[in-house]
């Protein structure tokens, strides 16, 4: 199975650096006031810590082992003579860092929170309007990874990676400054190792990256081979094949752990070779600067000074390099989100044209011509027409194209060729939300949401009054609802536990009742239900259909044999129309399958 | 590792006699060049070994990731159904995911702040008192407190930390409910009340998240306080010994390099407490999935049987999913080998939890199940499931070729497998598909009508010859024409076979031994076509009803 299950796997997705950052500015530009004081926080708490070896000098030198005849130390203009005030000084210090220091923190949390949060409310709300053409193609598991896994991780990046980043970076120059102005000479020789240092992070990170996106798409596959495991458990445990499956995962978990043993092992070369590059330094320093002390061109305390700070100097870069790795992981996830980003939502049709509609009251295709892909025609030439208050029915095989035709009516995919109109205006010169408000679907398998029963037929923000609801419901012949359960009030669970697949659909069917809409789509709705349940709906649907246009798909032509008009396709063309006796005495197709379905 | 934390403590003291030497004024090149060389060779020595534990830590940590992740899927795979009506989807992917994360974290990263903190720590503070006791014990006076905090900020960051993860559960369920109705969705123009109970559920994990960060910001600065304190205290008490000369300078700054070099584990505590309350949470998690035993499983010493013949026997049995709303009561039901017993009824009658309870996905609550005299519980799970042919009533396809989710791994002739297609009315659609019997479906192949999807879970079914098989509502998506056809096409299949077949199509009941009509969990009546038209009302009507629409055809 190995070669099948890689070619399926889903694509690593490549970015430019240059383009991420251009397309992550938007999300962070009304933030960018927070980061900044962060920043700023950052910069004075870091002041605080360089401080800290240059009070530690001058206690040296000042009091510890004077260098001239008298105590005492120059600070920032101040002389403090006394080495008990230098201690409380010290020590206000230290508690002042202490506190700027946590507000440092909470207000990086918060910021990088706060931008997750907007940025997760984008994603999604950019992801409920890109047309159903996506999600056919991406499988939802996935997608949800983006939502949940992804973007977590992208908090990283603005909570730790990209202040850490700034302060690290500004800690290293500060660094730098002050060993520059102890002695010039030691310090130009620690700037000869920083070339060096750059070429190989930039190296690395590349080499990183690299690895952090394999891990992140054999994550999320090892995410849908769980979520698939789950959804099928019964067919996996009924057909036996749990070892097939676990054979399967575990070579897809063995890739996912060699692919990140690939990065440790990157990474354990990168920091001991950092760290090393740090050793280096303290023995050339140690070395030329012990010659400058014996020659009296610097002070035994400058030279400890020095070294300390050098410290601080490689300390940072080691952090630096730490978060460079996290910075590629939430790069490798940015790169994700932002593909999502780059899907055009639906398109808002003709807006200057635009016309608005406020009732659907007929509807009709003409020479419509579709096909998802583009050596595929699904539809050929589809020509109808729904005066007001009628119903139209379709029939044919499974692949014939019904569903294809529901697609293009409520606007989930836009026709090849020809045009739909409703009310005679052209389907692209209107807000497809306007023909959706009025429209209902009944779909062949059930979706429900988890709420209470009474949620998924109206949800909250479309507040019905209880005695239409009831009166809706009884029109659906759904009033078994009241007594079952905790009746409206029962709690859906996954899978629209714990109603059966039957009641599930009436639950469907009683939304689109309450929705009272002007056109009402019917595909394959009563599949679940027994005759009697069905012969219920019906009386229903005949009820609502009353006044309004309906569409009904069905497989068994006794569904459709009352519609005013019947469409008899296959392969994509309209074969036969007309009427159930029309048909019946046309003596074709419609004569042979009604023949047929007779046992 | 112990080699580079003793490394790491050596060149301190190398500082240390080369600032000594400098301070005497005494100065030999080649002293300070041997001391030199040795600084770089021990930092060659350090890379060297930290590359391999590392390397070495991480790996072992990422195989403990490796093992924990297999093990949990091989277990999810064997518990029961009613552990997965319990459990949320989402819930037991973030098992896999996130918690395993967190483990192997504090496995890693963790071990290595352990023992990095204990050696490291512990040699340094050795070396310290061995130097200057007093000052040590002085500078040591902050860390209790240390301590304290650290454990007390841990337990509460044990709690927020498992709230936050329980708000990230739902909402990564709410979104993958959404992606999952979004036609429904759109239509209805739900979009608005969707985003705004995402936004809800977005603020909530929000909101539990600033109070973990709130406690995440106060340990790091709070530990550094604490490290600065020991600072100050050496340095001015380091100070007033030098300066009474009871300590050379060169001690003072070795002294304070080692306290450079403590500040590490300090920070580490920090973190490791962040890790391992983390890692621990989620360990226990991981912990209690592993540990539920499926209710369902097969006895210690299972009845030996060579071969089922078929019959099955209900003796008042009853079921239910939860304690209260009982699904099935006192239900009574004979099977003979080679019989064929068709199930109908209203929604909601219990028709798919009965055949449910014969390949055992559930147990009974009260009553007894038979199979060929053997009492179900007595048999070996696997053997009783090799015997039945199962179709369960949603047709769910992986993500795999045709020819995968049919055969499921099992191997079986090419001529049988002609035979399968052909009887589940697969050519023509297999003809129009890309690549045939290998194109890949599911959720990232090509897309399937209902009726498609039902016949390949079907062929599925129907791959091998079994004593017993059942269906659950199997053409409740397909055309009558097609329907009809596949029905004769299984009874030809399986003439041998006890069969039970649900169904709201008569027609398709109407050639069974027998049918049975259940009723709000109770068998309501049974006989065969004939008696039950004259018998039952429902299955009367239903017939009326079905035979009334092919009157009007004709």
């Amino acid at each position: 199975m190995p070669e099948t299950s890689i070619s399926m796997e889903e694509k690593e997705i490549k970015l430019a650096d240059l383009y991420l950052a251009k397309t992550l500015w938007p999300f962070i530009r009304p933030y960018a006031f927070l980061l900044g004081l962060t920043t700023l926080l950052v910069f004075i708490v870091t002041f605080f810590e360089l401080l800290m070896p240059i009070l530690t000098q001058k206690a040296f030198d000042g009091f510890i082992l004077p260098v001239g005849p008298e105590k005492g130390a120059h600070l920032f203009g101040f002389e403090i003579i006394s080495f008990s005030s230098f201690c409380i000084l010290f020590s206000a210090v230290v508690l002042v860092s202490f506190v700027i220091d946590f507000f440092q923190s909470l207000l990086m949390e918060y910021t990088g929170q706060t931008i997750i949060l907007n940025l997760r409310c984008r994603l999604f709300s950019h992801m409920a309007f890109l047309p159903v053409a996506f999600y056919d193609k991406n499988s939802s598991g996935r997608l949800v990874s983006r939502v949940a896994g992804d973007i977590e991780n992208m908090n990283e990046m603005f909570t730790n990676v990209l202040i850490f980043i700034f302060r690290d970076l500004f800690l290293m120059i500060g660094v730098l400054v002050i060993l520059f102005s102890i002695n010039i000479k030691l310090a130009l020789y620690l700037t000869a190792m920083v070339p060096v240092i750059a070429i190989s992070i930039t190296v690395f990170s590349k080499i990183l990256r690299k690895a952090f996106r394999t891990i992140r798409q054999k994550l999320s596959e090892i995410n849908h081979s769980f979520s698939e495991a789950v959804t099928g458990i019964k067919i996996i445990q009924t057909t036996s094949s749990r070892d097939r499956f676990m054979e399967k995962f575990k070579f897809l978990n063995f890739e996912y752990f060699s692919a990140s043993l690939f990065q440790i092992r990157i990474f354990s070369i990168f920091m001991p070779f950092i760290g090393f590059m740090g050793v280096l330094s303290v023995a050339i320093i140690l070395w030329t600067g012990s010659f400058n002390v014996m020659d009296k061109s610097l002070t035994l305390g400058e030279l400890v000074a020095f070294l300390s700070y050098m410290k601080l100097f490689f300390r940072p870069l080691r952090d630096l390099s730490e978060t460079f790795n996290l910075l590629q992981n939430a790069l490798a996830s940015a790169e994700r989100i932002i593909n999502v980003f780059k899907q055009d939502k639906a398109k808002q049709r003709a807006l200057v044209l635009r016309e608005r509609i406020d009732k659907i009251s007929h509807l009709s295709l003409d020479k419509v011509n579709f096909s998802y892909s583009e050596d595929k025609p699904v539809l050929k030439n589809i020509s109808f027409h729904l005066p007001p208050n009628r119903s139209i029915g379709l029939v044919g095989r499974t692949g014939s194209g019904k569903s294809s035709i529901i697609n293009l009516i409520t606007g989930f995919y836009e026709p090849g060729s020809g045009t739909i109109a409703f009310n005679d205006i052209d389907q692209k010169s209107i807000n497809i939300e306007d023909i959706r408000k009025r429209t209902a679907l009944v779909m062949q398998d059930p979706v429900l949401f988890s709420g209470t029963i009474r949620e998924n037929i109206t949800p909250s923000g479309l507040d019905m009054d209880p005695a239409r609801l009831e009166k809706a419901l009884y029109d659906a012949n759904c009033d078994f609802l009241f007594e079952k359960f905790s009746g409206l009030d029962t709690k859906i669970e996954e899978e629209g536990r714990p109603l059966s697949s039957g009641e599930k659909q009436l639950v469907c069917i009683a939304r689109a009742f309450a929705f009272d809409p002007d056109l009402i789509i019917f595909d394959e709705a009563t599949s679940y239900m027994d005759s009697n349940s069905e012969q219920k709906v019906h009386d229903a649907m005949k009820k609502l259909m009353k006044g309004r246009l309906s569409i009904i798909i069905a497989h068994r032509l006794s569904t459709v044999r009352d519609c005013d008009s019947i469409l008899l396709l296959r392969d994509g063309s309209i074969r036969e129309q007309g009427s159930h006796h029309e048909l019946v005495e046309l003596k074709g197709e419609y004569y042979h399958l009604l023949e047929k379905e007779k046992i | 590792m112990v080699i580079v934390d003793a490394t790491q403590l050596i060149v301190p003291q190398i500082i240390k006699q080369a600032v000594d030497t400098l301070d005497k004024g005494s100065f030999d090149s080649d002293i300070l060049f041997f001391q030199c060389g040795y600084i770089l060779f021990l930092g060659l020595v350090m890379a060297v070994l930290r590359y391999g534990w590392r390397n070495l830590l991480m790996g072992s940590a990422r195989d403990l990731e490796n093992g924990i992740r297999d093990e949990i899927f091989n277990h999810i795979l064997t518990l029961d159904m009613a552990y997965y009506n319990r459990t949320k989807t989402g819930d037991i992917m973030a098992h896999a995911t996130s918690d395993i994360n967190h483990v192997r974290m504090a496995f890693g990263f963790g071990l290595i702040a352990i023992v990095d903190t204990l050696l490291l720590g512990g040699a340094t503070l050795g070396i310290m008192i061995w130097t200057h006791p007093s000052l040590t014990a002085l500078a040591m006076i902050p860390m209790p407190f240390l301590v304290m905090t650290t454990r007390n900020l841990g337990k509460k960051m044990h709690t927020l930390h498992k709230t936050a993860q329980e708000s990230f559960s739902k909402l990564t369920e709410l979104v993958r409910e959404s992606f999952f109705g979004i036609r429904i969705i759109k239509v209805y123009n739900f979009e608005s009340i969707i985003m705004n109970k995402i936004e809800k559920a977005s603020k909530d994990y929000f909101n539990k998240n600033l109070k973990r960060a709130f406690v995440n910001a106060l340990l790091k600065p709070l530990l550094i306080l604490f490290f600065n304190l020991s600072t100050l205290i050496i340095l001015f008490y380091g100070g007033f010994l030098v300066m009474q000369e009871a300590l050379t300078p060169g001690e003072l700054v070795a002294f304070l390099q080692y306290l450079g070099i403590l500040a590490w584990p300090v920070i580490a505590i920090g973190w490791m407490t962040n890790l391992f309350q983390r890692g621990l949470a989620s360990l226990n998690r991981i912990n209690t999935l592993l540990d539920s035993r499926p209710e369902v499983a097969s006895p210690a010493h299972p009845a030996v049987l060579s071969d089922l013949s078929g019959r099955i026997t209900f003796k008042d049995v009853s079921f239910a999913y939860g304690k209260d709303n009982p699904v099935l009561s006192d239900i009574m039901l004979a099977v003979e080998p080679g019989m064929s017993i068709g199930i109908t009824g209203p929604p909601g009658s219990g028709k798919t939890s009965l055949v449910q309870l014969i390949p055992r996905l559930y147990n009974t609550i009260s009553g007894k199940i038979f199979l060929d005299g053997h009492e179900l519980e007595s048999l070996d799970l696997n053997f009783l499931r090799q015997h039945i042919a199962f179709m369960p009533q949603e047709s769910f396809l992986f993500s795999s070729t045709i020819r995968d989710n049919i055969l499921m791994g099992r191997s079986v002739n090419e001529e049988r497998l002609d035979r399968i297609i052909d009887a589940c009315c697969l050519k023509e659609t297999l003809e129009k598909m890309p690549e045939g019997l290998d194109t890949v479906v599911g959720e990232r192949g090509v897309t399937l009508s209902g009726g498609q999807k039902q016949r390949i879970a079907l062929a599925r079914t129907l791959v091998n010859e079994k004593p017993i098989v059942i269906l659950d509502d199997p053409v409740s998506q397909v055309d009558t024409h097609t329907a009809a056809k596949l029905i004769a096409a299984i009874h030809q299949m399986n003439a041998g076979s006890s069969f039970i077949i649900i169904s709201h199509r008569i027609s398709a009941l109407a050639s069974c031994d027998r049918i049975y009509i259940l009723k709000n969990g109770r068998v309501d009546h049974f006989g065969s076509h004939q008696e039950l038209i004259e018998t039952s009302r429902f299955y009367g009507e239903s017939f009326k009803v079905q035979q009334f629409e092919e009157e009007k055809n004709a």
